[in-house]
């Protein structure tokens, strides 16, 4: 027997469990939902939903209680903006508040009876705007628009009543200091293009590992005494379970992960910036780091609805956590501190880093290397919590077997007491 | 029901998913935004002026509460490789000559880039650029109308001739906390109402209880569901008013409604979610099945509910699909009867359709009663 021979029966070792693992995969309709349907499904309904990524037209109702051409024009100019349309006259402010009570609209903008007095006067006029605060989005609509407007009608008064000889002077005199102001990486603000890339990015850590605890709970379920790892001479090195089992789901999910990562944001117009090979790089740590972690969790659920509460669970915090909807410097520190246990987390970073703001995979090396880190620790992890259930379950045969002696001879003293 | 609570007891699981994560949960989301708005966040400066001028710009940005001006730039490639390191999320641009040509009023442009892959940053950050260039003009204007003899009340209607007096109802401090939590908790505890309700009642066929569980209640399906979930009922009951107390009481969250309009919608978030995860299980009885359906119908409603992306900016078939979430309808009563506080009959539509899905599992009535007698577990 020589090392190579060893060698030669590992590897076939590794490719019966790699098949065996496959066929579980198809035969199980609980984790061909999470393998197959809902990371393909998924994407595709969260990028529906927010596909429009911006709200427009936002309905307001106007209380005019100055009906003068000044006012009109105010009016006039924030319906003819793209996020505001003015929905409703209302007569005074209570009919405007059961209007909004009614969720007709989600505004009011309020013009007292002396607006356009005020102006000729050379007073400071106010529009009052009164916001529905429940949609963050609805009230920037509202109130950013009433401030544009308010602005642009100021600067073309200041400009007729400066008595400047030339349009270039009144245009300096209304506005000494130009500003521009710049949005980069996701231009139209849209929410689609901010929240998408971390969920998709989640998706693929979420439904692997629910996907390996299913599988991992099934094969529990159909042994006899709720192990693992079936009595097999298959089943006997610790090294080609792990890799037999982990190389079965690798094979899943480098398709999945190309989809997910780069056809899905391809096909919804996503910020692409990053290209290919170097998505690839990024997803052969993350993909390996999910895949053992899922194993180590498995390995913790002895029934396989229970790995389903908990990954559940987590995803939301997940998501929170990657630092995508809440700025990442003002996470409290213990929380950031929890986030490190999770490949997602640094997947998340690092992929919109890489994909939404066109940086390259040395700007992400922190991220980048915690993914290998993660990998080699839950491998580790994935290691001996499968070694520990291989003692127990050959332990549990041998248990087993010593029984089953003990067993046939308590039956074998009885059927001699009672004889 | 004593049969039930010795179940209770018993399975970890419950436990777990009853009290101890939503729990967590609220724990988590109240104290993970506890700013209520980002405070100091990190941006840089590219002063290529250096003048007093930008400086004390540079200054007067620092000052406010939301920006922190943590680093200067030599060119504005250095700034944008900073911000895909991560290290800042916008910064501010000042070319050479700024001064210059505005003392010589020839307009100069400053520019200000920040980063729109956080929406939330992107958003604050822009409202501070706009009042650092509002006050950058105005400071200027201002000098030059005092220099021609206008008094101040004079000066401050040149600069700013309309003003935009915003009332932000019931949420003045436009606190995100107040937006996140009092969606995404109830959405969470919503969430393991579904997954338990399905999951307690696929244990009895998984563990063949079932046939024992229909016998204490004489076989009559009505008596023995209600058997079974009202001591579960009540342990969400203690749950959601607990997190109420916590946020709306203890935390001074806005809320405009009585105590009577929060007690109102925990026993009909609990029980309309208790109606789904029985109707869904009665659809399949299947434990793996319903959990499943479960998840991924509770998961998928925290973007149906359109508390983050308004259901309004949506596509046609999806608003319409919104209405088949309870956390949807459950979120519209919040929102107008307790954080608005406007009266129940403007929501009286989500209301009759949160009482919709209490009714719903009269539906599988006997669809589940033939599940729980004659189907056999398969794993």
């Amino acid at each position: 027997m020589s090392i190579f021979h060893d060698i030669y029966n590992g590897i076939q070792d590794i490719c019966y469990i790699w098949r065996e693992e496959m066929k579980q995969v198809f035969h199980d309709e609980g984790v061909i939902i999470f393998f197959f349907v809902v990371p393909l499904v998924y994407p595709l309904l969260y990028s529906w939903i927010y596909n429009n990524e911006t709200v427009h037209e936002i309905p307001v109702v106007v209380v005019d209680d100055n009906h003068s051409s000044m006012s009109r024009k105010f009016i006039r100019m924030c319906d003819a903006s793209p996020d505001v349309k003015i929905a409703f006259y209302a007569q005074d402010m209570d009919e405007a508040k059961s209007l909004v009570s009614r969720q007709l609209v989600k505004a009011v903008y309020y013009f007292p009876s002396d607006f356009d007095a005020k102006l000729n006067r050379m007073e400071q006029a106010t529009v009052g705007v009164y916001c529905d605060m429940s949609l963050m989005l609805a009230y920037k609509a509202a109130f950013q628009t009433a401030q544009l407007v308010s602005m642009q009608m100021g600067a073309e008064m200041k400009a007729k009543l400066g008595g400047y000889y030339t349009n270039r002077e009144a245009a300096i005199a209304t506005k000494p200091l130009d500003v521009a102001d710049v949005p980069i990486f996701n231009p139209q603000g849209g929410y689609g293009s901010f929240v998408l890339p971390a969920v998709l990015v989640l998706i693929l850590q979420q439904t692997l590992v629910l996907g390996i605890g299913l599988s991992a709970g099934t094969t529990r379920e159909k042994s006899r005494y709720g192990w693992l790892i079936p009595v097999s001479r298959h089943y006997h090195g610790l090294l080609r379970i792990v890799w037999g089992k982990a190389l079965c789901y690798f094979m899943i999910y480098a398709v999945m992960g190309v989809w997910l990562t780069m056809a899905v944001p391809r096909i919804f117009h996503f910020p692409q910036l990053a290209d290919g090979w170097t998505l690839l790089t990024l997803l052969l740590p993350y993909t390996l780091a999910s895949i053992f972690f899922g194993m180590a969790v498995s390995c913790m659920v002895t029934y396989r609805e229970n790995v389903m509460l908990l990954m559940v669970f987590v995803s939301l915090p997940l998501l929170f956590l990657s630092g995508v909807s809440w700025p990442l410097s003002n996470i409290p520190a213990f929380w950031q501190g929890a986030a490190w246990m999770f490949p997602s987390t640094f997947a998340i970073r690092a992929y919109v880093r890489l994909n939404s703001m066109g940086a390259s995979i040395s700007d992400v090396m922190t991220e980048y290397n915690m993914l290998w880190v993660h990998t080699i620790f839950y491998f580790f992890v994935a290691c001996t919590v499968y070694y520990v259930q291989m003692s127990r379950a050959r332990r549990g045969t041998l248990d087993r077997l010593a029984q089953k002696k003990q067993s046939a001879d308590d039956v074998e003293d009885d059927s001699i007491d009672t004889k | 029901m004593m049969r039930e609570l010795l179940i209770i007891r018993r399975n970890h699981s419950y436990w777990f998913c009853m009290v101890l994560f939503p729990l967590f949960t609220i724990v988590f989301f109240t104290s993970l935004m506890d700013d209520g708005l980002p405070h100091e966040m990190p941006i840089g400066v590219v002063d290529l002026d250096n003048t007093s001028t930008s400086r004390s710009m540079t200054r007067r940005l620092d000052a406010f509460q939301m920006s922190k001006v943590v680093a200067h730039y030599p060119s504005v490639s250095e700034a944008r490789r900073a911000i895909q390191r991560n290290e800042i999320y916008g910064f501010l641009y000042i070319p050479k000559g700024t001064t210059e040509k505005l003392t010589s009023a020839r307009q100069p442009k400053i520019s200000y880039y920040y980063s729109y892959t956080t929406l939330a940053s992107g958003a604050l950050l822009m409202k501070d650029l706009k009042t650092i260039s509002t006050l950058g003009s105005a400071a200027v204007g201002q000098a030059t109308l005092l220099a021609k003899g206008a008094t101040d009340a004079q000066v401050q209607t040149l600069l700013q001739p309309i003003r935009i007096d915003l009332h932000q109802i019931a949420n003045p401090w436009t606190n995100y906390n107040v937006y996140l939590t009092t969606t995404f908790v109830p959405g969470m505890i919503m969430l393991f109402i579904l997954l338990i309700s399905a999951y307690s009642l696929g244990n009895e066929i998984k563990f063949g209880t079932s046939k024992q569980w229909m016998r204490r209640a004489q076989n009559r399906m009505v008596i023995a569901l209600i058997g079974k979930f009202l001591p579960q009922f009540l342990i969400y009951l203690a749950v959601v008013m607990f997190y109420e107390w916590y946020v709306f009481f203890h935390l001074g969250f806005p809320h405009l409604g009585s105590a009577w309009t929060l007690l109102l919608i925990a026993v009909m978030q609990v029980l309309a979610s208790q109606g789904f995860g029985i109707f869904v299980f009665g659809l399949m009885p299947s434990l793996r099945m319903s959990m499943s359906v479960c998840s991924l119908w509770g998961v998928l409603s925290f973007s149906m509910v359109g508390a983050a992306f308004p259901v309004m900016g949506m596509d046609a078939p999806l608003q319409a699909l919104s209405w088949l979430f309870p956390l949807r309808h459950y979120y519209m009563l919040y929102q107008i009867i307790v954080f608005n506080g406007y009266p129940l009959l403007e929501a009286w539509f989500h209301f009759v359709a949160l009482g919709a899905f209490m009714l719903l599992p009269w539906f599988v009535i006997s669809k589940l009663k033939n599940a729980m007698l004659n189907y056999v577990y398969i794993p």
